[in-house]
């Protein structure tokens, strides 16, 4: 298969922006340090990186968590869990895992207002998190038997006798082939298949009797099929690799990806055997990718602008708070609006989840600094002390968080904003008096959130 | 009957709706803030019962034998209900409702439900709001798939739907737009730009910073205009509550979404659909004190609303319609509660509304599995809403073609 847009880019340059970009896109962003370090490492290294198991932190992360269990934190509260994934969002060291458990979240989507057991929800995002750039094969198996969406999509209730059509229906239209690529008597067949596949409580369990095991006749494949006879039959259908790849690549490079792209991202997802880390890692060094008109041409999800703040310029806020702003801005973590999970892109956006963001910016230009103890910003982290020139600080502050993307007159509205005061312009203030810059360096930081340009992710 | 592709509003089967000659479509306002709403445009309020209300215990067959030997502690005496019209009347806390339906201004609709009747909270929403009952229901729900028949591209639409609750209901999930929440009307936006006397310099500047043309790739232009539609939003918004003048008062927390909802109303926004919630219906214990609170407050509010409204002069213009997701059990529980249900009462509450009892009440001798069972689909009374108050083609948002009833004077 001879790739043009996926393959391997060899001469673009690996700086700042193009770390940036990666570690954005694959991630939640990053601080200075860490896109200093993959510039460092190189694109290949860079990539590879962002694959480590990770395994030391995971094993703390599930101490920390049987430990604050029931006696500092109620986990069978919803609004807790939804804090703790922010939490891990926020300091964990493999974002790619994170973020691609967001994304299996939103591909399989259940919601807690149906399956009303937190800690089924729990359980099915462990499992995303466990296989979430294993092979999708996995994936798929693992979640047509996971409780919550045995719950969330009726298949506990489905039997020989009534057999519920809704797991095998967007399992089919959603999580695998797309319309058109199948009838509604495979639907209807392929319910039949998954019948019995129930749960006890908690885990899986194969209800023998509720199982229909009868003749049956899916996308051209006949036999007493059962689940896994279906599963199989869907992954060797051709329409998956370019379902699969169109999704991973809206979510990953650009929303609206052209033919040729998708039909080379589909060969590549097939050519790995349906590995995402495969998949992932040829397509986060491919030319398409790195290329400059695949940057900034997203709109970011509450949690990447949320997160992404907190990660990439050391805005320090509880995870409960940052749970709150990615709610206000309609990202209700456990809760997508329904089954198809969230539309994101342009739909994130309207009066009400604008305001949230704005408000979110206006929040982090008021934190206030100084201490070990609340929320934080380090202004003298994002600016180093010793430069007191308003221009200088406003060109350094819209090289970090907009990667300079402002135009001249922009910069120097900010530098004016910067000596700004109640009482009038404070050129000597800024200059002389750490504290009053230090406060207003966050104010501006801000100030940048809130522009639109932030929000092109 | 649509195909289901059509139904699911996938974007490409939706077609533009002819509608009917006599009224503008919900998109009438041409994107000019100039252009003032024509006074002729109708209002739907819906306002959501959440839990499950008991309409036995809201619209009380007192006369029948029945209902008061199936609640020994629960039912109300013959003499302590707000007297209607015939055998049924209101529970003793909706004296401002039963005034209202004196006065022909309240439509009681008895006996709404839909066949195969779906116990679970999230099931039977989900039915509501998307005015279906298929295994798989559209994406798009029953108020956002009729803002969706009508979008025209470049239309000023940001206000039409508005939701005034916490969050999206399912019901106005919509294709083509994403309706706002707005929870406060006052300072909605505070940090999106103040109004120009007020200005602190960084909102000023922020204004100034986020709009205008640029030469910048998408998805800049496209943030760019959606601030510049925030700000107009926030600044026509609060100019509704600023120019709202009433001294009429309306209880508890339905009261101030509704107060909320009069302002916008009277403010000409353009505003044409607009959705509140009442939660706390689930009444499983203990029935007895909280019903009795959420229905004098929602009889109260439902009376403000339309005494604020004909002060506003908007009365004319304006329907409300109550729903909840489902009724409670004809039989009380165990502890002085009751469960979930099936068929249960809705109100129309307005000037146009046609005054009176409207279905049939279902009844207690004959039940469907321990519960009521209804006499009206309740996508007849949305398909009545539909057609003949906001002039929209009702067979095709609900993919089935219901027979309207005789619930407004027009």
């Amino acid at each position: 298969m001879a790739l043009t847009h996926l393959a391997p880019e060899r001469e673009a340059p690996w700086d700042a922006r193009a770390a940036a970009h990666l570690l954005r896109r694959a991630g939640f962003g990053a601080s200075r340090a860490e896109i200093d370090r993959a510039v460092e490492q190189g694109l290949e290294g860079a990539v590879k990186d962002l694959f480590d198991d990770g395994k030391e932190q995971e094993a703390q992360f599930q101490e920390t968590f049987r430990r604050l269990s029931g006696s500092f934190v109620d986990f069978s509260d919803i609004g807790q869990l939804q804090a703790w994934w922010c939490y891990r969002m926020l300091t964990t060291r493999t974002p790619l895992r994170e973020k691609l458990t967001l994304f299996w979240h939103g591909h399989f989507a259940t919601s807690v207002h149906k399956v009303e057991d937190v800690f089924l929800m729990h359980q099915q995002c462990e499992t995303l998190r466990r296989l979430a750039w294993g092979n999708f094969r996995d994936l798929v198996l693992a979640v047509s038997r996971d409780p919550a969406m045995l719950v969330y999509l009726d298949g506990e209730s489905s039997t020989k006798d009534n057999p519920n059509e809704n797991f095998a229906r967007e399992l089919l239209e959603l999580f695998t082939l797309g319309v058109g690529n199948y009838t509604e008597k495979d639907v209807r067949e392929a319910a039949r298949a998954f019948t019995g596949w129930h749960r006890d409580n908690t885990k899986f369990t194969l209800n023998a009797a509720a199982h229909d095991d009868g003749d049956k006749e899916v996308l051209g494949r006949k036999g007493k099929l059962d689940g896994r006879d279906v599963l199989d039959t869907v992954l060797a259908h051709p329409a998956l690799p370019r379902f699969l790849a169109r999704k991973l690549l809206v979510f990953f490079a650009c929303p609206e990806p052209p033919p040729e792209v998708v039909e080379e991202a589909a060969d590549v997802f097939q050519a790995g055997q349906f590995s995402v880390k495969r998949f992932l890692t040829a397509l986060f060094q491919s030319k398409f990718f790195c290329a400059e008109k695949c940057r900034r041409t997203r709109i970011s999800s509450p949690a990447e602008c949320v997160i992404g703040a907190c990660r990439s310029f050391g805005v320090r806020l509880a995870a409960q708070e940052c749970r709150d702003h990615v709610t206000a801005m309609g990202q209700e973590l456990f809760g997508p609006p329904n089954v198809k999970g969230w539309d994101g892109e342009r739909k994130w956006i309207h009066a009400g989840t604008w305001a949230a963001r704005q408000a979110f910016g206006q929040r982090v230009g008021e934190v206030v600094s100084g201490n070990d103890f609340g929320p934080h910003l380090d202004a003298f982290a994002l600016v180093p002390a010793e430069v007191t020139d308003p221009k200088k600080v406003a060109e350094l502050l819209a090289e970090r968080v907009l990667e300079g993307t402002l135009s001249k007159k922009t910069r120097a509205e900010i530098a004016e904003y910067l000596v700004a005061a109640d009482e009038g312009p404070k050129p000597d203030d800024f200059r002389d008096n750490g504290d009053f810059r230090a406060q207003k360096v966050r104010e501006a930081v801000g100030l940048l959130l809130s522009l639109p340009d932030y929000h092109a992710y | 009957m649509l195909t289901r592709r059509q139904f699911l509003g996938s974007g490409a089967g939706v077609s533009a709706l002819t509608l009917g000659g006599a009224l503008p479509g919900l998109f009438a306002r041409a994107a000019d803030d100039a252009v003032k709403a024509d006074r002729g445009d109708r209002v739907l309020v819906v306002v959501e019962l959440a839990g499950g209300n008991d309409g036995l215990n809201t619209v009380i067959p007192f006369e029948d034998d029945l209902y008061h030997k199936a609640r020994p502690t629960l039912h109300v005496a013959k003499e302590q209900v707000q007297k209607l019209a015939g055998p049924v009347g209101l529970h003793p806390s909706m004296e401002a409702a039963a005034r209202l339906f004196q006065e022909g201004k309240l439509a009681v609709v008895q006996g709404v439900g839909y066949p195969e009747p779906d116990r679970s909270h999230f099931r039977s929403m989900e039915i509501w709001h998307t005015a279906s009952t298929g295994q798989r229901p559209p994406s798009a729900g029953w108020l956002g798939r009729t803002l969706d028949a009508s979008f025209k591209e470049g239309a000023d639409d940001s206000l039409t739907g508005l939701a005034l609750t916490d969050s999206l209901p399912q019901a106005f999930l919509a294709d083509k737009l994403t309706v706002p929440v707005v929870r406060q009307i006052e300072n909605f936006g505070t940090g999106v730009g103040d109004t120009p006397d007020a200005d602190p310099p960084r909102a000023k500047l922020l204004r100034k910073l986020s709009t205008g043309p640029t030469v910048k790739g998408e998805p800049i232009p496209f943030l760019r205009r959606q601030a510049e539609a925030a700000y107009r939003t926030a600044a026509r918004l609060r100019e509704a509550a600023a120019k709202y003048q009433s001294d009429v008062e309306y209880p508890g927390d339905l009261g101030a979404q509704l107060r909320r909802a009069a302002q916008v109303i009277a403010a000409n926004l353009g505003v044409r659909l607009v959705w509140v919630s009442q939660g706390g219906y689930d009444t499983h214990s203990k029935q007895g004190p909280t019903h009795q609170a959420l229905l004098g407050e929602l009889s109260g509010a439902l009376a403000a609303f339309q005494k604020d409204l004909e002060k506003q002069k908007a009365a004319d213009r304006v329907l409300v319609m109550t729903f909840s997701e489902f009724g409670r059990r004809v039989d009380e529980n165990g502890s002085q509660g009751t469960d979930h249900g099936a068929a249960s009462c809705l109100f129309l509450c307005g000037s146009k509304v046609k005054g009176g009892l409207a279905g049939t009440y279902p009844s207690l001798a004959k039940l469907g599995e321990g519960d009521l069972v209804h006499t009206v689909d309740f996508r007849a009374v949305y398909a009545t809403v539909l057609e003949k108050w906001l002039g929209c083609d009702a067979e095709k948002l609900l993919g089935e073609k219901f027979k309207g009833m005789e619930l407004l004077k027009l």
